[in-house]
């Protein structure tokens, strides 16, 4: 306990209360600390014990968090993934994707303070994924899993309460998402047809990464009908080729994920994920007439993306969502059915990967890596 | 907006009034409590070239006031 009672010490850093879950959640919520839902009252040993899975320095910074910018250390993460609920070997995991998110490309500040749904979509790949249970199955974005309810809780709840991100005050959004309560989820690699997300970006595939991208909820591609790889990714890029996301004016990288069926529909005619998503970029293309004639004279012929190209042009012309052959990004995730979805993204802002390394740089092989000696 | 006020320039931030708080919360966070917020009617995303200047026009006074003490 010296470690923590010392860090402890520091003024602001810990306060007493009744020793009583309705208590802690009154004052909790009272101090405007939380997400809404009760919270597991983040007690020192509770925190500590959040902490065996954590070997950096405890009060070491990891990032801030805007728009407060408030610092987040090993400490204020683990406070947060006690309320959520974590078990502490979901920490690491916890600890790597806020590391990422505070990453400039990610446009941390962007996200938190906007008046777009966007939320922080958490998706985690390689062993220690599997190793964690989180779910990459039926129902990976929905409820009924621990790891996934809890490790995109936490991030949120560090969103909230180290980053100051309150409703109207710091998170401008107009009306958020449910998906800011938790958006977590693993690739499903074993069913996938293709090489998982982490092996794509160049990590080893034995490495574990966390992939956070500034996110939507999915909209759902429904096609039980194509038997064909262009089959369903015409589908698919029909879902893409919406008026309404910020990816129509950002380069933004959006997600497809692909349920392993339609995955194996497509992969089963070649199709590589450089395919795929070369396709996506052709063909996820919207008429400039599905746009308000206002959109097009105030938004597409000034944006320096398109300045050049529609300035002149018609209502049938077509803008392309994604805007590069390599600018989407491809998973696997989900169980039975003939389903995959669209992820839209916050458009200003980038995915970020990060492996989870142990202290000494080197790939966590298991996450009793990170457990302290 | 921070460092050119912590510079001694006259510096403002004009806001619609939902994003008051955001505005105030981002002064304290970066050290310049007291820096100005001119609030102009909301909203100013979406509005016509027309509306747009007249929310120019209604930050102006407090604009010119600041510049006018800071003359002094």
């Amino acid at each position: 306990m010296s470690e923590l009672g010392d860090l402890l010490k520091a003024p602001g850093a810990s306060l007493e209360a009744e020793d009583d879950f309705e208590a802690v959640n009154e004052l909790y919520r009272a101090r405007g600390w939380g997400d809404g839902l009760p919270i597991v009252p983040p007690s020192a040993e509770r925190v500590e014990r959040m902490l065996a899975y954590c070997d950096r320095p405890w009060g070491e910074p990891v990032g801030r968090i805007p728009p407060r910018w408030g610092e987040a250390t090993p400490l204020r993460l683990a406070a947060n993934a006690v309320m959520a609920g974590c078990r502490p070997e979901y920490f690491p995991v916890v600890l790597h994707a806020l590391e990422a998110m505070c990453e400039e490309r990610f446009n941390f500040y962007g996200i938190q303070a906007t008046t777009h749904p966007c939320a922080a979509l958490v998706l985690v790949n390689g062993p220690i994924a599997r190793e964690l249970g989180i779910n990459c199955g039926h129902n990976a974005f929905g409820p009924g899993w621990q790891a996934n309810a809890t490790i995109g809780r936490a991030v949120r709840l560090a969103m909230i309460n180290i980053g100051g991100a309150l409703p109207g005050s710091g998170d401008m959004a107009t009306f958020g998402s449910p998906a800011k309560y938790t958006y977590c989820a693993a690739e499903n690699e074993e069913a996938s047809p293709w090489e998982p997300l982490h092996v794509e970006l160049g990590f080893p595939r034995e490495a574990s990464t966390v992939t956070v991208f500034a996110a939507e909820a999915p909209h759902n591609v429904n096609d039980h009908e194509s038997l064909s790889a262009e089959g369903v990714l015409t589908s698919i890029a029909g879902t893409i080729a919406i008026p309404g996301a910020n990816n129509i004016y950002f380069d933004g990288e959006p997600l497809v994920v692909f349920g392993p069926e339609h995955a194996a529909t497509v992969a089963r005619e070649g199709y590589s994920k450089a395919d795929v998503k070369k396709f996506f970029y052709e063909r996820a293309r919207l008429p400039l007439g599905k746009l308000s004639r206002e959109n097009v004279e105030r938004r597409i012929r000034v944006y320096p993306l398109y300045k050049g190209e529609f300035v002149h042009a018609g209502p049938e012309a077509l803008v392309p969502i994604i805007k590069s052959p390599d600018g989407v990004y491809i998973a696997v995730v989900g169980g039975a059915g003939k389903h995959s979805a669209y992820v839209p993204t916050f458009g200003s802002s980038r995915p970020v990967t990060r492996a989870l390394r142990r202290r000494d740089g080197e790939f966590a092989r298991s996450i009793e890596d990170f457990r302290r000696r | 907006m921070a460092e050119l006020r912590r510079r001694g320039l006259v510096t403002a931030v004009v806001c619609s009034g939902p994003f008051l708080k955001l505005g105030r919360n981002q002064a304290r966070t970066f050290g310049v409590p007291d820096l100005p917020l001119i609030e102009i009617a909301h909203p100013l995303g979406g509005i016509a070239l027309d509306e747009v200047r007249e929310r120019a026009r209604q930050a102006l006074p407090a604009w010119l006031e600041l510049l006018e003490k800071h003359a002094k």
